[in-house]
């Protein structure tokens, strides 16, 4: 009996070490290269994606921690980039080299699940755990302000 | 400074184009670029065409040859060719070229893209435009004036008849390509000036834009690397038997010293089925090391020893005027000491790349920008031709000056010659904070003098620092007379001045960083006038001003004149001189370098130990602008830069080893660090287009270090402000 992830909605198998952390698996085993690494620490979130919903830095993510859990990545946010994140990330130019950027989008969009009218404070304080070495954070803080209101509009 | 000097890449230039007969019956074009471009960047041979390729469809493929790294080139230059092409953006896709001297100069840094790459791109696109003119105008038999191309379709002033590019390749394609095609006027300019999205900003939020870490290739294996601590040391010796047991482990290296400005410190690497697996067996491997020659290399005794350097007398390298006569007739002096520290690049994708090593070719995918320094590199490693190194650029995950150097790549290589499979090396975040090519620390004395008159009458500035030169010539233990041009070039009108040289020996790699001694030559200048207008009595504004008026060298004008500009729009744009609560204050500091013009206005609060940046005001000349919207950007991302070194960002050196590892201990700025409001504007667009990679950065540590005195707070002279 293998153990399995639910990796963007598709049921995987992973026979591999138990130890291993998810981002490897992601990008070795599974070829989902949208996650990165960047510190393998936990301190820059460039490989964060949700688990069960929730953001999860996948570099200290144990696979044996997310058996028979639901793990999205970026490459599972949206079929086709259009999450309101995606947009506004698009449509206010935020990514310079766009390496953390997946990270950062998916952190982002654990805010809004959690808090849908985020004010600068709170973007800040759930957004300092993911680093952009290119300095794109004003815009990361506009983009998440728009989506945010995109949200709000679609939902009432 | 040596090979990212901008002189020496002046195009003087003869540009040809000429087309080159691709399949599909295409239209490619090709520009040439004069051999002397590529003289002293590479040696590489020199065989045209940067392409502009239209298919029967009307499809249209551009090619950049500058290596994109975030900065946005390749959506910038690209778009000035379609500009030029008339050609519909919407139509057009952008491909990464390969590493190859038909594009040009390929290294990547300097911020030089632009200064070099815009007038031979656009003469390749404006080439296109006319030949498909001139194809049309032959199929309707009417003379070429009355035709005209707009968005991909080609119309004529006398009927309405029309033909789209797709319908005229074939026949433009067997026309002669004009020798001097006719640039547009700014007034025509469709793309150029606008603020065009990136061409691949769907690709990165979807998380599918391929980074050389990300690369695969079928039977890849990956490696993970420990370095020599110690830049010079070696291996004394290494434990594998744990290592080797581990199941998935394909082998563990050695990896000598290669010695080359751009090879490998050395290292023991392990191969193995995937990265995690490697790093367990490296973490199992037991080694020892010897320190070698600069096991003692001390960063908090270097920078005493470089103080001491520069409060005696130095090693003379400029000197007008008569300093001795203007300090003794001073009415105000002050002189003081400023120290910066080691910067490491710590681009969010470590140093990164796929190598694939076989008996009759070499392959290679990396984040890099520099190509050629690849191919070089790697056919004196494996003794093979440059030109047989086949090097795939990738997007770079960030470089910031760091992937100009190709070590990573050369011990990929090495991997992949031992085990003979493609391998791909990502380093760990660790080794990539402790094996870097550094920025490099600094001390600057400062002492200078004002006369009766209230100007600046004196000025006697001495540097040390370990030099980016001492990395090709060993020999070199101080900066040299190019090194300190920045201030014997400095646009200041002062009628005496000396330049002084002192003794920094490298103990570590020193490279380009982001704005390479911009950085210190802007933080000690203008926190220097500043501290200097304080003791004057004189508003910082108005003081710089006036040092700017008294340089009456011919020469100087369009320099003085540009640093003034964007000096009093910064000023504007920030409301200079209006009152601020208590504990608020605004600085202000100019900067010209890389050939653009910056000025900053920092707007922040001190509370404690607790600093704020509330508001930055940039005021940039780069000429003009490609595309506004990826420049503002840029300005942002170097205040964002500039806000870490300036408060936190330093790697120390113990024992001869770098102390720092990761992001807990080489701290950088986060999002909460960022100011509510960055705000940028661009003058000087009459000028000639100038790069902004660079620029932007030596600005915002002065302009913050003024702004705490002006909020009540000490003056820093030493950066890190919040040092380890």
């Amino acid at each position: 009996m293998s153990n399995t992830i639910t990796i963007n909605g598709r049921t995987q198998a992973a026979d591999v070490d138990p130890a291993m952390p998810l981002l490897w698996f992601l990008r070795d085993t599974l070829e989902l290269t949208g996650t990165k690494y960047g510190c393998g620490m936990g301190l820059c979130g460039a490989c964060t994606v949700h688990l069960d919903g929730q953001a999860a830095r996948a570099c200290m993510t144990p696979l044996s921690a997310a058996f028979g859990k639901q793990v999205t990545t970026i490459e599972g946010l949206s079929a086709d980039g259009s999450h309101p994140l995606q947009i506004a990330w698009v449509k206010n130019n935020v990514p310079q080299c766009g390496y953390c950027q997946s990270g950062q989008i998916m952190a982002a969009a654990d805010l809004l699940a959690r808090n849908p009218a985020p004010g600068i404070a709170e973007i800040n304080a759930a957004m300092e755990g993911n680093i952009c070495r290119c300095g794109t954070y004003t815009r990361i803080r506009k983009a998440i302000v728009e989506a945010a209101g995109q949200m709000k509009g679609a939902a009432t | 400074m040596s090979m990212l000097d901008s002189s020496q890449m002046a195009l003087n230039r003869r540009e040809f184009l000429k087309t080159s007969g691709l399949a599909l019956g295409g239209l490619a074009i090709g520009v040439s670029l004069p051999l002397g471009v590529l003289g002293k960047v590479g040696n590489s041979a020199f065989e045209p065409n940067a392409f502009v390729y239209i298919d029967r469809s009307g499809a249209t493929t551009i090619y950049c040859g500058r290596c994109e790294m975030g900065q946005g080139i390749s959506t910038a230059l690209p778009a000035a060719v379609a500009d030029e092409l008339e050609a519909d953006w919407s139509r057009v896709t952008v491909l990464q070229g390969d590493a190859n001297a038909k594009y040009g100069p390929q290294g990547t840094g300097g911020s030089r893209s632009i200064n070099v790459m815009l007038e031979p791109m656009r003469k390749a696109g404006a080439a296109g435009r006319e030949m498909l003119v001139a194809a049309a105008a032959q199929t309707w038999n009417l003379p070429v004036e009355d035709c005209y191309a707009k968005l991909h379709t080609v119309y004529n002033r006398i009927d309405d008849r029309k033909l789209a590019y797709g319908e005229l390749v074939a026949l433009a394609s067997e026309l002669p390509v004009p020798d001097q095609p006719t640039l547009k006027t700014r007034d025509q300019f469709r793309y150029i000036g606008q603020p065009l999205p990136r061409h691949d900003q769907g690709e990165v939020v979807v998380g599918r834009r391929i980074y050389g870490a990300d690369k695969k290739v079928p039977g890849v294996k990956y490696a993970a690397i420990r370095h020599v601590p110690v830049f010079g040391g070696s291996l004394k010796s290494v434990d594998k038997s744990a290592a080797l047991a581990m199941p998935g482990v394909v082998e563990v290296v050695e990896i000598p010293r290669f010695e080359k400005p751009f090879g490998s410190v050395g290292g023991v690497a392990v191969v193995a089925d995937n990265n995690w697996v490697a790093q367990q067996a490296l973490a199992a491997l037991k080694i020892e090391w010897e320190p070698g020659p600069n096991g003692s290399y001390d960063t908090t005794q270097y920078k005493q020893l470089l103080v001491a350097n520069v409060e005696s007398p130095a090693k003379i390298e400029f000197e007008k005027g008569s300093l001795d006569k203007a300090f003794k007739q001073a009415t105000v002096r002050h002189a003081a000491t400023y120290l910066g520290s080691h910067l490491s690049h710590s681009p969010m994708e470590p140093m990164a790349s796929l190598v694939w090593v076989q008996e009759d070719r070499c392959e290679v995918w990396a984040s890099t920008q520099d190509p050629e320094g690849i191919q070089k590199t790697l056919a004196e490693y494996l003794g093979r031709k440059p030109g047989d190194i086949t090097v795939r650029v990738m997007m770079a995950g960030g470089a910031f000056g760091r992937k100009f150097m190709c070590d990573y790549v050369q011990e990929a290589a090495a991997l992949s010659k031992a085990v003979g499979a493609p391998v791909s090396l990502t380093w760990s975040r660790e080794e990539d904070t402790r094996t870097g090519y550094y920025h490099s620390c600094s001390a600057q004395h400062i002492e200078a003098s004002i006369d009766s008159d209230g100007k600046v009458s004196g000025w006697l500035q001495r540097i040390a620092f370990p030099t980016i030169d001492s990395l090709f010539n060993p020999a070199i233990v101080q900066p040299t007379a190019d090194d300190l041009e920045d201030i014997s070039k400095h646009p200041y009108g002062i009628a005496s001045m000396r330049v002084e040289s002192g003794l920094a020996p490298a103990h570590t790699r020193i490279g380009w960083y982001r704005s390479v001694y911009a950085i210190f030559y802007g933080f000690a200048v203008n926190v220097f006038t500043d501290e200097l207008a304080r003791a004057a009595g004189v508003d910082t504004l108005e003081f710089i001003r006036g040092i700017y008026d008294n340089n009456h060298d011919p020469q100087q004008q369009e320099q003085v004149q540009r640093c003034r500009a964007v000096l009093n729009k910064a000023a504007d744009m920030a409301g200079w001189g209006r009152t601020l609560p208590a504990g608020q204050g605004m600085g202000i500091a100019v900067h010209h370098s890389f050939e653009s013009y910056v000025a900053m206005v920092v707007h922040a609060e001190v509370k404690g130990d607790e600093i704020t940046v509330h508001r930055v005001d940039c005021a940039v000349d780069c000429g003009l602008v490609l595309n506004p919207d990826i420049a503002t950007a840029q300005m942002e991302g170097a205040v964002i830069m500039g806000i870490g070194l300036a408060l936190e960002t330093e790697i120390n050196f113990k024992d001869g080893a770098v102390v720092n590892s990761n992001f807990h201990d080489y701290k950088v700025t986060r999002i909460s660090a960022a100011p509510a409001e960055i705000n940028v504007t661009f003058i000087g667009q009459d000028y000639r287009s100038t790069g902004l990679g660079e620029p932007g950065v030596p600005t915002l540590a002065p302009a913050l270090v003024n702004a705490i005195v002006a909020a009540g707070g000490p003056r820093y002279r030493s950066l890190p402000i919040k040092a380890a």
